[in-house]
């Protein structure tokens, strides 16, 4: 759908409102084809409403957004993109087999293209053992495994990753960041929050949000190196503190 | 809207219900044990009502004849079944007894009974009235209206031995419902009840649940509409309507022998239309609940308006007139109509059709309120 220098994302003073509380703010965001971008930032900073509003989820207040070039809100958009929720949207009541099934058919996959991609998918998530075993059995890391391989199943070009590794042991999210790099080598843009300030540093830019705006945003390298921090983390409290007083100005 | 988003959505649901135990014991095993517990329980007829027969009857000895006693014969055409009777010589104590709350009524026989009647029959100009006094606790109205009647059908049924011909009377023929009982009344109504209880709520519960499991947002992030969402557990629901209204009239047919005298499967209709509704009233009613437990308040809201206003348990017409109104606005009322008018009276299509189309007109609004309400959910 976008030519490789084309920006995949494109956010103009995008705001969304529940009732009196802004919980994204005038935000202007881009990301470009193939790139991997985090988003990090303290519970409330607005990352998911953002997410969602870009998933065609939430209609923005005001401002717009254009997503894989197509002005959103926009049904058209998401046979293309993979949203791969916080609170893992996967049914519990079925198999991890059924789940994965489900979600093929939903975007018209061919039964043998679903059997394909549930193999390989399976397998890259490590849980061929429990493909019949009823989701609610497994542990939460499980849970956020079999999540990611729905997100990926109908191989999207956009992938929108909500805290895709939170309870993943270290060793499985190492290899998941491997396939991130993976899709990445195929053009696939990701955007993705997260709260483990290490992992952020694999992301080829990162924006550090808060209070519904972006307050940073640079590759990892270069926030470090103007913050005259060592940690992501430390240089998130300098930013963000730095806001606070163009604010309080 | 598209066909294979709409029939993955639809086996999705299936599947999810199926692999859940409890959830296939709520559809299938409760209206069993409901229809079971009710149509045993809550069958209408009162039986084994204590009541004491005062007889003081003197009898009637005509000249150069023997003495007749009219209330041993009334007192022996009295059904036992319903009537348990203690006979006692006192009136005083007799009321004790009902006011002691061993006994329901005294039924008293003045001494002079035989000969009143006797005299009022053979010359009616006479003025002569024989009478059976029923002194009762009359708090309960079902177990006075039985007492009634029974004393009522065993003064019919002396007189008739008696080839004595009343000058008035009542002769009830059915046109419908011959041999018809309680139960066959109830079981049209709980066909349909249990099918609007449990979809609705059942929807409800899953929905939170989608809702909460972020399972509805990754849908409506994919290609599935609103629509095909709402369409997809309607036909889920509809079908598991069918199956359960099929498994529950087979048990009434085999356990309590009811009576179906027209074509079921407009009863089956009435029904998934019923299902189809109600689907979409929970997924309504989800949007109002963030959290499971927070759906459950809503039961009260779901239950008591069916319970009470859609003529499953009494007919509307003993519903307060003012109140009546609101019957209307409760669809199950229309499903309980037309599967007894269905399967009581065996009517057709061409005289239910204003129940269906209510029924209808109740499903588009409800699905349209339901879309309504997930596209509401972007805002």
């Amino acid at each position: 759908m976008t030519k490789d220098d084309e920006k995949v994302i494109e956010t103009i003073k995008l705001t969304k409102r529940f009732g009196n509380f802004i919980a994204v703010n005038n935000l202007d965001l881009k990301v470009k084809k193939g790139e991997i971008y985090g988003l990090l930032g303290p519970n409330g900073a607005g990352k998911t409403t953002l997410i969602k509003m870009l998933c065609n989820i939430l209609n923005p207040s005001t401002g717009g957004a254009r997503v894989l070039g197509e002005q959103i809100p926009d049904g058209n958009i998401v046979s293309h993109i993979g949203y791969m929720p916080q609170e893992t949207g996967v049914y519990m009541g079925l198999t991890v087999d059924q789940n994965l099934k489900f979600y093929g058919r939903v975007f018209n996959l061919d039964k043998n293209e679903i059997e394909k991609r549930k193999d390989e998918l399976l397998k890259f998530v490590a849980l061929e053992d429990w493909k019949h075993e009823m989701v609610e059995n497994l542990s939460g890391g499980m849970k956020h495994r079999v999540s990611l391989a729905c997100t990926l199943i109908h191989q999207p070009e956009l992938l929108f990753l909500d805290e895709p590794t939170v309870g993943v042991d270290p060793e499985l999210r190492v290899s998941f960041w491997d396939y991130f790099y993976q899709l990445r080598q195929k053009g696939v843009t990701i955007l993705i929050t997260t709260h483990y300030m290490d992992e952020a540093r694999n992301c080829d830019r990162i924006g550090f949000m808060q209070h519904g705006h972006l307050i940073a945003e640079d590759t990892p390298l270069k926030l470090l190196e103007e913050s005259g921090k060592d940690s992501l983390e430390d240089a998130f409290l300098v930013y963000s503190r730095h806001d606070k007083n163009k604010v309080g100005e | 809207m598209k066909l294979y988003r709409v029939i993955a959505v639809s086996r999705r649901v299936f599947r999810d219900l199926a692999n859940d135990k409890r959830s296939m014991a709520m559809l299938f095993l409760a209206p069993i044990f409901a229809m079971c517990v009710f149509g045993i329980a809550f069958s209408g007829d009162v039986e084994d009502v204590n009541v004491i027969i005062v007889n003081q009857d003197q009898g009637y000895t005509p000249p150069l004849g023997n003495t007749t006693y009219l209330s041993q014969n009334i007192i022996s055409n009295l059904d036992t079944g319903v009537l348990n009777i203690q006979n006692m010589n006192n009136v005083d104590e007799a009321r004790q007894k009902v006011a002691d709350g061993s006994a329901s009524a005294v039924i008293i026989f003045p001494d002079n009974f035989t000969q009143n009647a006797m005299i009022g029959t053979k010359n009616p100009s006479s003025g002569s009235t024989a009478e059976i006094i029923i002194q009762g606790d009359d708090t309960i109205t079902n177990i006075k209206n039985a007492i009634l009647k029974t004393v009522s059908d065993a003064l019919a049924d002396t007189m008739s031995d008696e080839g004595v011909n009343p000058a008035l009377k009542i002769k009830s023929e059915p046109i419908y419902g011959q041999d018809a009982e309680f139960i066959d009344f109830f079981v049209p109504g709980i066909l349909a009840f249990v099918v609007y209880l449990l979809t609705t709520i059942l929807t409800l519960i899953t929905f939170v649940g989608e809702r909460a499991n972020g399972t509805l947002e990754r849908v409506l992030a994919s290609p599935v509409t609103e629509g095909e969402v709402v369409t997809g557990y309607a036909i889920t629901f509809g079908t598991l309507g069918i199956l359960q209204v099929a498994l529950l009239l087979v048990i009434a047919i085999l356990v309590f022998n009811i009576i179906v005298v027209g074509n079921v499967l407009l009863a089956f209709l009435a029904v998934a239309i019923l299902a189809v509704t109600c689907q979409a009233l929970g997924i309504l009613l989800s949007s109002l609940a963030k959290r499971p437990e927070q759906a459950i308040q809503f039961f009260p809201f779901v239950v008591l308006p069916a319970f009470l206003l859609s003529g499953v348990f009494w007919p509307l017409q003993a519903i307060p007139e003012w109140l009546r109104p609101f019957s209307y606005l409760v669809p199950p009322t229309y499903a309980v109509e037309a599967c007894r008018a269905v399967m009581l009276k065996g009517w057709g299509l061409e005289k239910i059709w204003p129940d269906l189309a209510a029924l209808v007109l109740f499903a588009i609004l409800f699905l349209g309120l339901a879309v309504w309400s997930l596209k509401r959910g972007k805002k």
